[in-house]
């Protein structure tokens, strides 16, 4: 009775939250650590009840902008508004409403589940006699209710990640920042995340989501923002990405034997993008051209064992606008990403 | 904000409490490094801890006699020494050189008739050079007995001249008193030769009168045994006289009855008759010498003096003149000489505090591990528990909430110093309870000190934080700082074993004063004034360490961003 009428609460909060301002507003956000740049010019907006999804190799810039995000890092330049606030100078008043679940578990292992709510509640500002439900509406909303009460020492990675969630979203903050919520946890806790992460958003909070998990970002995000070098370099849904980026789906063909290698000629409207003895990726540019594709292919490479069409990805447009090339995290900055 | 702070103070004990390696660190560790530090150092203060450290001592009594066995006896009554008797020298020097002991004692033989007979004599003792602290300890010891041994003969042989004295001076007294008495005699002596003498002529007088009365009675005996005879003889003669007067009176009796029976007879004839012839009467002198009896016959033979005492002169008793008296001198009798045996140089030792004079091992290794311990868990409680927050990512997420960052720093301080206050109260209570330390005249003014240091610890913590990045910084760092403060103030060892410099540079140290008020109010038993000055110092280290820790963590904060 209770737990519904507190979840009836923080409904009516949400409610409240969605009438206001973007939750997150940055715009011309710099900053440098010595020589290096950090963020150059970074510009995002994450509104109330949208999960907005900050993609990014390693050393792009993300938990640097999540750190000054989360009032950890003072901007050298730009403005930043958490749900109004603006940084640094409110950052007090902007950590009331924020929410941050950071990459690494923040909890205390030899506290139990319930201990750490308890205690974040109060660091969080909330009143003492408010925590009770709000630590059980977190734990249901984790699926930790009936582990509530062990060491956190005793979770698994995925209980733990979960834990480290229902920190973050404990005092029902109007901005939620993740970084990589579900790194290292298996697919159950994953989902489970997911879908707290779903109800909150839905709940109104303006979710801010780091992640290097491109099926993540697509299923969560509303919109992406892409960050490399410090920099936007591209922002807009999926789709938006994928197509901005011009790539087109492909298809993967296998045969039963290696075709040889003049076996497309003629067909000016396959183009090879990959192939590796019986397998090739092919980019089809006209449909028309897939009945006399396949029979070439069964001429020449004997059975066609599989066909597959794919459609360009997140990641496939991550690549497209970030590279292959492998990127090493510079530590040049705090947990630089 | 005050919520806050109790939410992170108990999220900290909370922690803390779970730790049980943390807390064995806290309590167990200190009290086995104690027990071990305190049976081993045991011998650094000369003091045995509970009799358990005491040194054993091989005792060869080569003397068998009283001064042997004195020692033996003093040597089995010492909680320095575990006494092992041995049968000679050569054992004893065995155990020494297999290291069994690190001195043995040797009591030649004949040392007790030595001594006795006013000749010296030396005990032995055979030692370990490496040892030399239990030599030390040991010969201190013997010296001590040795000492107390000699004392004693020499108060028995004062006394023993003191009574020898007192009957000297008595004799010499009696003495006096019979010559004085002699003198008064001879003074006296003409006197009672000249009464003596009086006496003599009395007696003389009296004997002579005597012998004269008695020669007079003898006589008068001998004449009235005389007259006696006489008389008998007289009556004896007068017998056939009487007798025949008698018959005369009888026979003129008869005649007269005759003569009046013819009378009648011849009745008228009676006139006829003629007278008869007259009888002769017999003479008055007769007749008195018939009646008188022979004593007043003799008498009237020989007149009133019947026997006249003859006459007659006893000899005079010469009278004796006493002999001049010689003149008697008697020699005065010198003073005796003021003979003492020359006094003993003993020493008194005496706590200027009051306190005992012998240490308990624990009285100073307690306070000073417990220091020690308390400086390293505010070490690792301090940096390491930031530390582990840090890694556990909680100080990150506590610093993205709005309670400040301030109230969880000065929680986790305040936690620490909590734990720091009962981590000292449990070991010095352990330390009471299991080895008998003392906790002064006022224990509770141990919480001065132990605030005082708890708080610089603390503080100090935040401090080694501030410095050190990483837990593998911390150790080495906090470690080197506490070993050395905890070293050179005086935890591990008496301070006044140090150098006078490096007393002046331990003043530097919160521990010096620490243990410094500890010393006071356990082993010197002094009030808590004693302790009012070296908390004050100690507080101002605290506050110095939280200004400084503050400073540095603040420093590494604003680089971290």
């Amino acid at each position: 009775m209770y737990r519904s009428s507190y979840a009836a609460r923080i409904a009516l909060e949400y409610v409240k939250i969605g009438r206001m301002e973007s939750a997150i507003i940055v715009a011309g956000l710099r900053k440098r650590y010595g020589t290096r740049t950090a963020l150059a010019d970074v510009a995002l907006t994450v509104d109330a009840g949208e999960i907005v999804g900050l993609l990014g190799p390693n050393g792009a810039g993300k938990s640097t902008a999540l750190s000054i995000l989360a009032t950890l890092l003072a901007p050298d330049e730009g403005s930043v508004r958490i749900a109004g606030h603006v940084l640094p100078g409110a950052a007090r008043a902007a950590r009331q409403v924020l929410g941050l679940v950071p990459q690494e578990i923040a909890l205390y292992p030899t506290l139990t589940g319930r201990e750490n709510l308890h205690f974040f509640g109060r660091m969080l500002g909330q009143r003492r006699a408010d925590i009770p439900a709000a630590a059980a509406h977190a734990l249901d909303l984790v699926g930790l209710g009936e582990r509530a009460d062990d060491l956190v020492e005793h979770y698994s990675g995925g209980m733990r990640r979960r834990l480290n969630l229902a920190v973050g979203i404990l005092h029902r903050p109007r901005v939620l920042l993740l970084d990589e919520p579900t790194a290292g946890v298996d697919p159950q806790s994953r989902e489970r995340i997911h879908v707290a992460i779903e109800q909150l958003a839905r709940a109104g909070a303006g979710v801010l989501l780091s992640t290097h998990d491109m099926e993540e970002a697509d299923r969560l995000c509303g919109r992406i923002v892409l960050l490399d070098t410090g920099r936007v370099v591209a922002s807009g849904t999926t789709s938006d990405l994928v197509s901005s980026c011009g790539i087109a789906a492909s298809l993967v063909l296998r045969t039963s034997r290696p075709p040889p290698a003049d076996w497309l000629d003629g067909l000016s409207s396959v183009r090879v993008l990959s192939a590796n003895g019986t397998r090739a990726t092919l980019a089809v540019d006209d449909p028309m051209a897939m009945p006399i594709l396949l029979a070439r292919a069964a001429r020449a490479g004997g059975d066609v064992v599989e066909l597959r069409f794919d459609r360009p990805t997140l990641a496939d447009a991550f690549f497209k606008l970030t590279g292959r090339a492998l990127r090493d995290d510079n530590g040049a900055g705090p947990g630089a990403s | 904000m005050l919520a806050a702070l109790r939410a992170a103070l108990g999220k900290d004990l909370r922690l803390l409490l779970r730790d049980r390696v943390g807390l064995i660190f806290l309590t167990v560790a200190p009290l086995i490094v104690i027990t071990v530090a305190g049976f081993s150092l045991a011998s650094l203060y000369g003091a045995s801890a509970r009799g358990e450290t005491a040194y054993v001592l091989p005792v060869a009594d080569e003397d068998g006699g009283r001064v042997g066995r004195a020692i033996r006896e003093r040597l089995a009554t010492e909680e320095l020494v575990q006494l092992l008797p041995v049968a000679n020298r050569e054992e004893a020097s065995a155990i020494v050189r297999r290291k069994e002991a690190g001195v043995a004692l040797v009591i030649p033989a004949g040392t007790s008739h030595a001594l006795a007979a006013g000749r010296a004599m030396e005990l032995q003792l055979l030692t370990d050079p490496v040892k030399y602290l239990e030599v030390a300890n040991v010969r201190a010891l013997v010296q001590e007995l040795r000492h107390g041994i000699e004392r004693k003969a020499h108060e028995r042989a004062a006394r023993r001249l003191e009574r020898l004295r007192a009957r000297m001076l008595a004799t010499r007294a009696d003495f006096q008193r019979a010559a004085d008495s002699v003198a008064r005699e001879l003074d006296a002596l003409p006197a009672r030769l000249a009464e003596a003498q009086t006496e003599v002529a009395d007696r003389a007088r009296a004997a002579e009168a005597g012998a004269a009365r008695e020669v007079r009675a003898a006589v008068k005996e001998a004449s009235e045994l005389r007259l006696a005879v006489v008389s008998t003889r007289l009556a004896s003669e007068l017998v056939p006289l009487r007798r025949f007067v008698g018959e005369i009176e009888s026979t003129e009796a008869a005649f007269r009855s005759w003569m009046r029976s013819l009378r009648r007879q011849a009745g008228r004839y009676a006139d006829r008759i003629p007278p008869p012839p007259e009888l002769p009467t017999i003479p008055f002198a007769v007749s008195e010498l018939m009646q008188l009896d022979s004593d007043a016959l003799i008498a009237r033979l020989m007149g009133k003096d019947a026997m006249p005492a003859p006459r007659f002169t006893l000899p005079r008793i010469p009278t004796v003149s006493a002999p001049p008296l010689p003149t008697l001198t008697l020699p005065s009798l010198p003073e005796l000489p003021n003979v003492r045996l020359p006094g003993a140089l003993d020493l008194v030792e005496t706590s200027v505090t009051g306190a005992p004079t012998r240490l308990n091992t624990f009285d100073q290794n307690v306070p000073g591990f417990s220091v020690t311990f308390l400086l390293l868990g505010m070490l690792l409680g301090v940096s390491l528990g930031l530390l582990d927050e840090r890694d556990w990512g909680t100080l990150a997420r506590l610093r993205t909430m709005p309670t400040p960052f301030a109230v969880t720093l000065i929680a986790k301080l305040l936690a620490r110093f909590i734990v720091g206050v009962v981590q000292m109260v449990v070991l010095l209570a352990a330390g009471w309870m299991l080895f008998g330390i003392s906790l002064g005249p006022e224990p509770w003014a141990l919480l001065l000190p132990t605030a005082g240091i708890v708080f610089a610890g603390t503080a100090f913590g935040l401090v080694v934080a501030g410095l050190a990045n990483s837990r593998e910084a911390v150790l080495p760092l906090g470690s080197i700082a506490i070993v050395t403060m905890a070293a050179v103030g005086g935890c591990w060892w008496p301070i006044d074993l140090e150098p006078r410099w490096m007393q002046r540079v331990a003043l530097a140290f919160p521990t010096t004063w620490a243990m410094a008020a500890y010393n006071d109010l356990m082993i010197r038993r002094e009030g808590i004034a004693a302790a009012w000055r070296p908390t004050a110092v100690l507080l101002a280290y605290g506050l110095g360490y939280l200004m400084l820790g503050l400073a540095l963590f603040r420093r590494r904060a604003l680089r971290a961003r």
